[in-house]
């Protein structure tokens, strides 16, 4: 699992790269919630994750509290068949915004800005 | 119903954690000898998964016998089933927990419980059976070429 954290503007975009499993989703987890703060915004670009398991549900359950907690802002990016199935049939797909490119993504955070 | 084992060597791994990536590539290949597609491929692979990690995290005996996990494949002209044999204590997953009451993650909700709902979704059949201190898990999908094939390939 690759874990890389950029920063556009107030955006912080954190992009992913291999599998969310029961081995990984701990290290993404340590990798997230410390960049949950107060109003913040955050991308999650999921394009390069091949495969997620109940483990990174969990991890998206925890960071989806969070960023509620703290009034924060969180889009996912390039969600891959399978698991936008997978989030789908759990009924998680409900509680993101998710899209497929990082420009869409950043869109979707600054519109919210505007409103 | 003419039934053979898969090409592939049974695979007999220690009960932890680091060994699901080599289950996975099991399950990979198993799903390759039967032509399953990828979404097929990809369901059974998560099934397999998410019962082996519970069994790890969950159903490990207090017997200072080390537990392990041991996975085979069979074939027929309409099925792929992946066994799955584990020494930990009894289980059944298919009982854990009602999948309907499962939705997302609204505040308050436990976390985690998704992992037997994917199981079951993942697969056409699931069976489990307790015998001779062993758990019994049976993953079965159907193949494409029996012609009902359950999703287009994509």
């Amino acid at each position: 699992m690759q874990i890389r954290v950029e920063v556009f503007g107030d955006v912080t975009a954190v992009s992913l790269a291999g599998e969310v499993n029961s081995r990984t989703a701990g290290r993404v987890e340590e990798a997230l919630l410390p960049l949950v703060t107060g109003g913040c915004k955050l991308l999650l670009d999921m394009c390069e994750v091949s495969y997620m398991s109940s483990a990174g549900l969990r991890m998206l359950l925890l960071l989806h509290r969070e960023v509620e907690n703290k009034a924060g802002q969180v889009v996912l990016v390039g969600l891959q068949e399978m698991i936008r199935d997978t989030m789908a049939i759990t009924g998680f797909l409900d509680f993101f915004r998710d899209c497929k490119t990082v420009e869409e993504g950043l869109e979707l955070l600054k519109a919210y800005e505007a409103h | 119903m003419k039934k053979r084992l898969c090409q592939l060597q049974p695979l007999t791994v220690p009960c932890k954690l680091e060994f699901l990536d080599a289950l996975a590539v099991f399950v990979q290949q198993a799903s390759k000898e039967a032509d399953l597609d990828y979404r097929t491929s990809y369901r059974l692979r998560l099934a397999v998964d998410e019962i082996a990690t519970n069994i790890i995290l969950h159903g490990l005996s207090d017997s200072l016998q080390p537990s392990t996990l041991t996975v085979y494949a069979e074939l027929d002209d309409q099925y792929l089933t992946i066994h799955l044999e584990d020494t930990g204590s009894g289980y059944n997953p298919a009982e854990a927990i009602p999948p309907d009451k499962i939705r997302g993650p609204e505040q308050g909700q436990k976390v985690g419980g998704w992992g037997i709902y994917l199981a079951m979704w993942g697969v056409d059949e699931f069976e489990y059976v307790r015998m001779h201190a062993r758990n019994l898990s049976k993953f079965r999908v159907r193949r494409p070429s029996c012609g009902e094939h359950r999703e287009s390939d994509s």
